[in-house]
């Protein structure tokens, strides 16, 4: 069964250079039988594909420890949902993993398309074959996930106790599901390129790959985040570390193209600057992938497979350089007629939040690699951390959140100060009210608190600004149709999913800021030793630790239970239990995390040790506000959906508006 | 070039040049040296006054807790290839997961009197890709088993803990 595995990578790999060279040679030669031959190609890739991730699958399934892989990454009594967790727990599966996705995702893009944009479909799927045999040249002969092990052991080694969580399930596929989704983009700018068709069809295409990519990015990341919250037990969910980095970076760009879009299709500007953003995404998850697999920057996820890195460092500078011979090229075609009119305007907000976008990707970049050229350039290693990030990307967001409020309410072309002042009007009261309220609630002793404030005051300007929208949106079809108001929003949404759905997004956006503010200046921790009886207080909960249990859970399980009551305003208000939990074959335990979570603040309790004499270690934190990332990625997640959902109004309003581009600018609104 | 366009360019470059300067100002207020064992105890001790960072992993034997206060441990470190070079490090609070005999950690902290304190510990992470590297070192099947330094608890037999 195996051999058929390995087998059917070969011939994935074989398949698919002959699809890259007959395409190219039809292409070229404008040969009709050629390409008929390569035709089907990328679906016989993903097939083969396929074929050997459920071998790969199977043996993780039957226990088939003759494979080096599933001995490294599973054993007998490892839960069948972990099990297919372990597919991607390791370096070579989640190649194969990721080259599943990828020539899936190909399929797709090859059976939306391949009746229609003729001229550029084969280009982008010679694209998509280039990037698949890459991948397929690693699985073939660098990292094969069907290894034998001369002497099958009767038992594997098990799954890393840390990465058995709900989320370390989840997170990894939706991760990748975004990282693979930039090719397609990619692929489609690509051979827009080469062929030159560089008219507003392939943005189209790209909008809405990007936005599904965009959407599992962002999911993927916050799951991460979560999962790090919950299992790793430092009371933290984002560290600024290089992996997370590299997973941020792509989001950031793809933002920025998913907003600069917009002004091309309204002005047929920025041609340019889009194709590069939309290139520049596909850079970063490429670039993202490298630091992960080189172990070439110091990261507390070791990923010590240095030889894969390199490959992808060459993978990278490949791709680097085709993107700008390719855009160097076609600089005279991505000319643009147009341009900019007024500082204040939708146009500029739109600009000046791309900047911002990039300006925090690109201190993010500079921090990742900052210690590979201190190294390089003055011989000593410096590393930047989290005061650093925080210290750079805390101004540059709190500028992005207000133009999340200013964007959406600011008239196009030119605003006048009248349109300035009966759209700002509110927010700005609001704001400001909201500020004198805060203030005597809030502490403002350090530099973090006050950022906090004024990240909290432009919270309300920002969500107040949106609110109005809907507000204003909703009241016009309520007296235009006589609708309740209720019914009115929701129709209002409906029509405009696109509209609505990204305002949707930025209230997610703003709850996220929300909550990253209040979680990192608020946040409060202790540590103690309790006896039985003894209490710990912090702000205003008081843990009095009751008893200390031992349960065998399985045969290879035992977890040491503490109990611990909590009690605010004299009140129990519920029982802590923390835990450790202790594996068999693992050198280890592992902390379960207590997590008492309110929409004002997390109760977060960790089991550090225990002794004989049911004494405990505790560390306690007061996280608040950390709930409301995750209510946020929930908000943004609906609101991403309804923007990605087809709209055929949407369709009719993109025609008008070609049509009008033709003749003129659009006036300006209002 | 028009006027519009240059007041543009002007802006454009403001925020540039605004978001670089946080950067580099920012680097230089937060940056840490990060050395390995072998570097800082060839240099001596006494070389670096400012925060620095230090890779290694933990020497076998060598973690001491504090009878009575677990959460003061000393431990020393060494480079991975030679371990003749060890530098002690005091660390105050809850150690990770994965802090273990032999196991890589990064510190964070100041020299004093040939110590040096730690005021942040990380282990490498709860890593998918590291089984890989010991695969080709340990024999399949020889994982030592795990001794449990199990307190003699009453088993009370609670039923399973909601999941977080």
């Amino acid at each position: 069964m195996n051999d058929i595995g390995e087998f059917a990578l070969l011939l994935a790999l074989a398949t698919a250079i002959y699809g890259l060279v007959s395409y190219v040679m039809a292409v070229k030669g404008n040969r009709v039988d050629l390409y008929f031959s390569a035709d089907k190609t990328p679906v016989i890739v993903f097939g083969c594909v396929f074929v050997s991730s459920a071998v790969l699958l199977r043996a993780f399934m039957i226990n088939d420890f003759s494979l080096q892989y599933v001995w490294a990454y599973s054993n007998i009594e490892l839960e069948t949902f972990y099990k297919i967790s372990s597919f991607w727990g390791g370096q070579k599966g989640s190649l194969l993993f990721w080259t599943l996705l990828l020539t899936a995702y190909t399929t797709i893009a090859y059976y939306q398309n391949k009746k229609k944009r003729l001229e550029v479909f084969p280009y982008a799927m010679c694209v998509c074959l280039s990037i698949t045999i890459f991948f397929l040249l690693l699985l073939n002969f660098s990292t094969n996930p069907f290894e034998r092990l001369p002497l099958p052991p009767e038992d594997g080694r098990g799954l890393n106790p840390l990465l058995q969580n709900y989320w370390m399930v989840i997170h990894p596929p939706t991760l990748y599901l975004g990282y693979v989704g930039f090719t397609i983009p990619f692929a489609f700018a690509m051979a827009a390129l080469i062929t030159k068709n560089l008219d507003d069809s392939w943005i189209r295409l790209t909008r809405k790959w990007t936005l599904v990519s965009w959407f599992f990015l962002c999911m993927g990341n916050l799951f991460g985040a979560q999962w790090a919250y919950v299992e790793l037990g430092w009371g933290g969910y984002w560290a600024w570390d290089p992996v997370e980095n590299a997973a941020f970076m792509p989001l950031l760009v793809a933002t920025a193209y998913l907003h600069s879009v917009m002004i091309q299709e309204r002005k047929d500007m920025m041609k340019v600057w889009n194709m590069s953003l939309i290139l520049l995404t596909f850079v970063m998850t490429i670039f993202g992938t490298f630091i992960t697999r080189s172990g070439l920057i110091q990261s507390v996820h070791t990923f010590d497979e240095a030889t894969l890195g390199y490959y992808f460092l060459g993978f990278l500078f490949f791709v680097i350089l085709c993107s700008a011979v390719m855009i160097i090229k076609r600089l005279s075609l991505l000319k643009s007629k147009n341009e900019l009119d007024s500082f204040l305007s939708r146009e500029s907000s739109f600009l000046f939040n791309n900047l911002l976008l990039l300006g925090i990707a690109f201190a993010t970049f500079w921090g990742t690699i900052f210690p590979i050229i201190s190294e390089a350039v003055r011989g000593v290693k410096i590393t930047v951390g989290p005061p650093f990030y925080n210290q750079v990307n805390v101004p540059i967001g709190l500028a992005l959140l207000a133009l999340i409020g200013i964007g959406p309410l600011i008239a196009w072309r030119k605003a006048s100060w009248g349109n300035l002042k009966k759209n700002f009007k509110l927010p700005v009261i609001a704001g400001l009210i909201g500020g004198a309220i805060l203030f005597p609630i809030v502490p403002l002793n350090s530099k973090a608190e006050l950022f906090t404030y004024a990240t909290f005051i432009l919270c309300i300007f920002v969500m107040v600004c949106i609110l109005s929208e809907f507000y204003k949106g909703a009241m016009a079809r309520m007296q235009l149709n006589k609708e309740p108001f209720v019914k009115a929003l929701g129709i209002l949404i409906w029509k405009n999913k696109r509209r609505y759905g990204g305002y949707l997004v930025h209230i997610g956006v703003v709850c996220i800021f929300a909550g990253i503010a209040g979680s990192q200046a608020y946040s409060v921790h202790t540590e103690k030793l309790l006896k039985i009886g003894e209490t710990l207080e912090i702000r205003d909960y008081t843990l009095r630790h009751k008893d200390l249990k031992a349960i065998q859970q399985t045969d290879i399980k035992t977890r040491i239970i503490a109990l611990l009551e909590v009690e605010k305003d004299g009140k129990v208000i519920y029982v802590s239990k923390p835990e450790k939990e202790i594996y068999k074959g693992q050198n280890q335990p592992v902390s379960e995390v207590a997590l008492h979570s309110t929409w004002k603040e997390d109760l977060y309790v960790i089991l550090a040790d225990y002794r004989e004499d049911m004494s405990i270690t505790i560390k306690v934190y007061v996280n608040p506000m950390v709930s409301w990332l995750w209510k946020g990625g929930l908000i943004i997640a609906i609101g991403t959906l309804i923007a990605m959902w087809p709209d055929r109004l949407e369709r009719r309003r993109r025609l008008e508006r070609m049509k009008k581009q033709e003749l003129a600018f659009s006036p300006a609104q209002e | 070039m028009t006027t519009k366009k240059i007041k543009f360019t002007l802006g454009a470059f403001l925020i540039v040049g605004s978001i670089g300067y946080l950067i580099s100002t920012s680097i230089s207020q937060t940056s840490m040296y990060f050395v390995t064992v072998a570097e800082l105890t060839d240099q001596g001790l006494s070389r670096y006054t400012s925060e620095l960072k230090v890779k290694g992993n933990v020497v076998k034997g060598s973690i001491i807790r504090d009878p009575n206060d677990y959460l003061e441990v000393d431990f020393a470190i060494a480079d991975k290839e030679s371990k003749g070079n060890n530098l002690k490090v005091h660390f105050k609070g809850v150690t990770p997961d994965m802090f273990q005999d032999d196991g890589e950690v990064v510190v964070e902290g100041v020299i004093k009197n040939g110590v040096f304190h730690a005021n942040t510990l990380l282990t490498s992470c709860p890593s998918k890709y590291e089984a890989e590297k010991q695969a080709g070192k340990s024999h399949p099947g020889s994982v030592t088993p795990y001794e449990l330094k199990k307190p003699d608890l009453k088993d009370l037999g609670t039923g399973p803990k909601a999941t977080i």
